[in-house]
């Protein structure tokens, strides 16, 4: 079993090492010190905190960074060999399941957990800055490297029992969407709901559940380190839970790897011809676009799915209105208003990220992209076809973020103005150019790479875009000219095409292009 | 096969075709000619440049030097003009996985451009030629290798185009499903379609086609019709003769005739089977009519052809290619 696990343990190690995507994710991960730096110095100019708010933006980026990659990263650790039908290859060679999970998931630990450790030095200039002690410095890098192990192993879980890959990110993707929403929305509705409607053991469940997820949320722990070192200890619970949850994690999917295996392939092998159980339409005009809204995003159930979804959200909120305010109203008020569109938002946001980095990428995982090359389609006309196909899918989170905005606009402006929700969408369109680019160049890395240039790009493209439409109220007045502040984010707009997404859009063509003729 | 005539346009015409892939020649000087409505066979070993040659008359890549012209129009100028009038099908299966077969030859057939009514049409007239009509509401996901080439063959033909350039079709095929692909591409040449086909399986492209192209390291060793590839270089011609029984003593006999050099019983033969190499300036008729006193059960008598695998053999050079 040694020999067999360390072969895969190198083999994946040197392709690892020979691609040249970590290296350029380590390399970003070096610069983001540099940038959080310069914003914490700027951020915390004349304190003497600079540390701690250069360390607690360093923590909340790896944060978000491990469960953004750990999803479409460990995910894939098993699924890739059932997608290239090379585990069963793997079991014949005499691997057994734990050379197996221990070789392909402990890989990619090692190289996530390099990921953090290359940034542990830098982070100790934090301590020369002011506001954070060494050995808190220590103890919240612990807490992210337990949070990476438990996302490592929760989706070497799903990956163990997912037959594909795709199925098994979104399940894993799911999950982690779930376990940071679940706490808030309980605690909301708890709060909401009036004593004796509900029973009480599922009153006391639910007023216990976002305590017991919070044990292992490296967000309230890196809270705990660096806002209340003096009450807690160094490693802490969470840590301690996190890899008991990430050891049971794994052992789950050791036992059960070759059953859940057997499983795919029996129902490959033995299930004679496979037939659709709900028909799809007959292809459109614009032939790309109906093949991907109905065979990549999920088609027409799928879309009433997410609308009746996005309906029970708001009738929920409203519901909750309801019973804690003791009025009816369609209109969401105060807090409700703005968390409803924050949940919109979210949504929104995410599907628009994982369909723009899926789209091209589903076309290369299937090799079909030099066959739609050799129909009569522009190469322009398939890549906006493509586009139009995921746009139709998300138009029921663009729906209702913009009900939540018409009818509780007051609420909503009371957290954010109409500027700073223009600029959440024209990042959103960047963001997405970014994902379908990195799409066309990695395979795993192409969301966590979009959110680390988001990031920073977020810093380069707001200033200009928040700054435009004043400049061109100033220049249309002095010409006796009083524009409305939709004809300022028009031009605004088109500057923004102009400069960032013309340039990646031609870029994402002529990688197409090039791949096409692969 | 048509005779090359002044006024027939070649379906293709591969002049001085050149390419470098960083630093390494991928093909070399290459020309050759594919007569419209026949079957040309391509062969070359693993890395001979098969695949970038095809991908270059496919419109897919732009060659460093030469030219290609697809029924008289040059694959440069006239990349849309050439694509509809070719259908090709990569070395690598190219599929939708999660549609129906009549899905996803709909979704190709209106990327060509076809109305719902013509594409009712042909689809049923593709899946009918691939024996498909049974499958076309199954999942492409549920078909075998072979079912899923077929309807592969069956998107190439959705928009009827005149050349079909097919890149390994039966490669990881079983026999019956390669010896029913080989049914389809003689049926889709009696239609009158031009098929240029790259395979290993040679053997069956013998049979197959007209005419073959061998390349190998990046040049033509040979292009032209299969019959003269195939025919023995010798200058005695060699025959084969075939009995209907097993006669003792027969070898001696037929050495003993005026005008026989020398009689050979093949490997795995059972007795029935004999190659008669002639005397010097005879033909197939003197020996056949020397041979006829003996009064013997005959079954066939023919020129002794190679085998491709020998003619592929003495083109190619051993090794590979670096």
């Amino acid at each position: 079993m040694i020999s067999g696990t360390t072969a895969l343990f190198v083999w994946t190690l040197r392709a690892d090492n020979r691609s040249v995507w970590p290296h350029v994710v380590r390399g970003a991960f070096a610069f983001m010190m540099l940038f959080t730096l310069s914003l914490a110095w700027t951020d915390a100019f004349g304190t003497t905190r600079i540390g701690l708010r250069f360390f607690e933006t360093i923590c909340s980026l790896n944060i978000l960074i491990i469960s953004v990659a750990g999803i479409s990263y460990f995910s894939t650790a098993v699924t890739e060999e059932k997608d290239a039908g090379t585990l069963a290859l793997l079991q014949l060679a005499g691997m057994s399941p734990l050379a197996i999970t221990l070789g392909k998931s402990t890989s990619r630990l090692v190289s996530s957990l390099m990921l953090l450790a290359v940034q542990v030095p830098f982070s100790f200039l934090a301590v020369t800055l002011g506001g954070v002690l060494w050995q808190q410095l220590l103890a919240a890098w612990c807490a992210l490297a337990a949070w990476l192990i438990l996302v490592a192993n929760a989706a070497l879980l799903c990956s163990a029992r997912c037959s594909t890959s795709g199925r098994a990110a979104a399940v894993a993707g799911s999950s982690a969407i779930l376990f940071f929403l679940l706490p808030a929305v309980t605690r909301t509705t708890t709060a909401a709901i009036p004593p004796g409607i509900l029973p009480q053991p599922v009153m006391t469940v639910l007023t216990n559940l976002p305590g017991a997820l919070e044990i292992v949320s490296p967000l309230k722990r890196i809270d705990q380190i660096l806002n209340n070192w003096q009450n807690t200890g160094f490693f802490g619970s969470q840590f301690t839970v996190s890899i008991l949850m990430a050891a049971a994690c794994f052992a789950v999917s050791t036992c059960r790897l070759t059953a859940w295996a057997r499983h795919v392939s029996d129902s490959e092998s033995l299930s004679g011809p496979a037939k659709r159980r709900l028909p799809v339409e007959r292809c459109w005009k614009l032939p790309l676009i109906w093949r991907d809204f109905h065979f990549y995003t999920g088609g027409w159930p799928f879309f009433t799915m997410k609308f009746l979804a996005g309906f029970a959200v708001y009738a929920s909120f409203v519901a909750i209105q309801q019973v804690s305010t003791d009025r009816w109203n369609i209109v969401l008020e105060q807090d409700f208003g703005w968390t409803a569109m924050l949940v919109f938002a979210s949504v929104l946001t995410v599907e628009v990220l994982l369909y723009s980095s899926g789209s091209l990428f589903s076309e290369l995982r299937q090799s079909t992209q030099s066959t739609i090359a050799m129909t009569p389609c522009s190469t322009v006309s398939i890549l906006l076809q493509k586009a139009a196909g995921c746009l139709i899918a998300v138009l029921p989170a663009v729906f209702w973020s913009m009900f939540t905005l018409t009818v509780s606009r007051t609420s909503v402006l009371t957290l954010v103005d109409m500027d700073t929700i223009v600029v959440w969408g024209l990042m959103l369109i960047f963001s997405s150019h970014v994902a379908a680019l990195f799409s066309l160049y990695t395979r795993w890395a192409a969301l966590p790479l979009t959110v680390l240039v988001s990031f920073f790009a977020f810093f380069v493209i707001a200033g200009p875009v928040l700054t435009i439409p004043d400049v061109v109220d100033r220049i249309a007045i002095t010409h006796n000219y009083r524009p409305s502040r939709a004809f300022a984010w028009t031009i605004t707009a088109f500057w923004t095409w102009l400069f960032t997404l013309l340039p990646l859009q031609l870029w994402i063509r002529d990688q197409w292009i090039k791949l096409s003729r692969q | 096969m048509p005779a090359i005539t002044r006024n027939t346009v070649p379906a293709i015409s591969v002049s001085g075709l050149s390419h470098a892939f960083r630093g390494h020649q991928a093909l070399s000087n290459v020309s050759f000619c594919v007569l419209p409505q026949t079957l040309h066979g391509f062969v070359g070993p693993n890395g001979a440049g098969k695949t970038t040659t095809m991908r270059m008359i496919c419109t897919l890549l732009q060659p460093n030097k030469g030219e290609v012209e697809i029924f008289g129009s040059n694959v440069r100028q006239n990349i849309s003009a050439v694509r509809r009038r070719i259908g090709y099908m990569p070395d690598h299966f190219s599929m939708y996985r999660q549609m129906t077969v009549a899905e996803y030859l709909d979704f190709f057939g209106t990327a060509y451009g076809l109305t719902q009514v013509q594409r009712d049409r042909v689809i049923g007239d593709v899946l009918t030629l691939t024996d498909m009509d049974g499958r076309r509401n199954d999942l492409i996901s549920g078909l075998s290798r072979g079912m899923q080439q077929r309807v592969s063959l069956a998107r190439v033909l959705v928009h009827d185009p005149d050349l079909l350039l097919l890149d390994e079709p039966a490669s990881g095929l079983d026999p019956r499903a390669r010896i029913e692909l080989m049914e389809i591409l003689r049926e889709l040449r009696r239609i009158g379609k031009t098929v240029f086909i790259s395979s290993h399986i040679l053997s069956e492209l013998a049979d197959l086609c007209d005419a073959v192209t061998v390349i190998d390291r990046g040049q033509v060793r040979y292009s032209g019709p299969m019959d003269l590839l195939l025919e023995t270089t010798d200058q005695q011609p060699l025959w084969n003769l075939r009995l209907t029984t097993v006669l003792p003593g027969i070898i001696e006999k037929i050495k003993a005739l005026p005008g026989v050099a020398e009689v050979t019983e093949p490997e795995f033969s059972n007795g029935r089977d004999f190659i008669i190499r002639s005397a010097e300036g005879l033909t197939g008729n003197d020996l056949l009519r020397a041979l006829l006193p003996l009064d013997l059960p005959l079954a066939s008598f023919g020129l002794q052809r190679r085998h491709l695998n020998d003619a592929f053999m003495d083109l190619t050079t051993r090794g590979v290619p670096a």
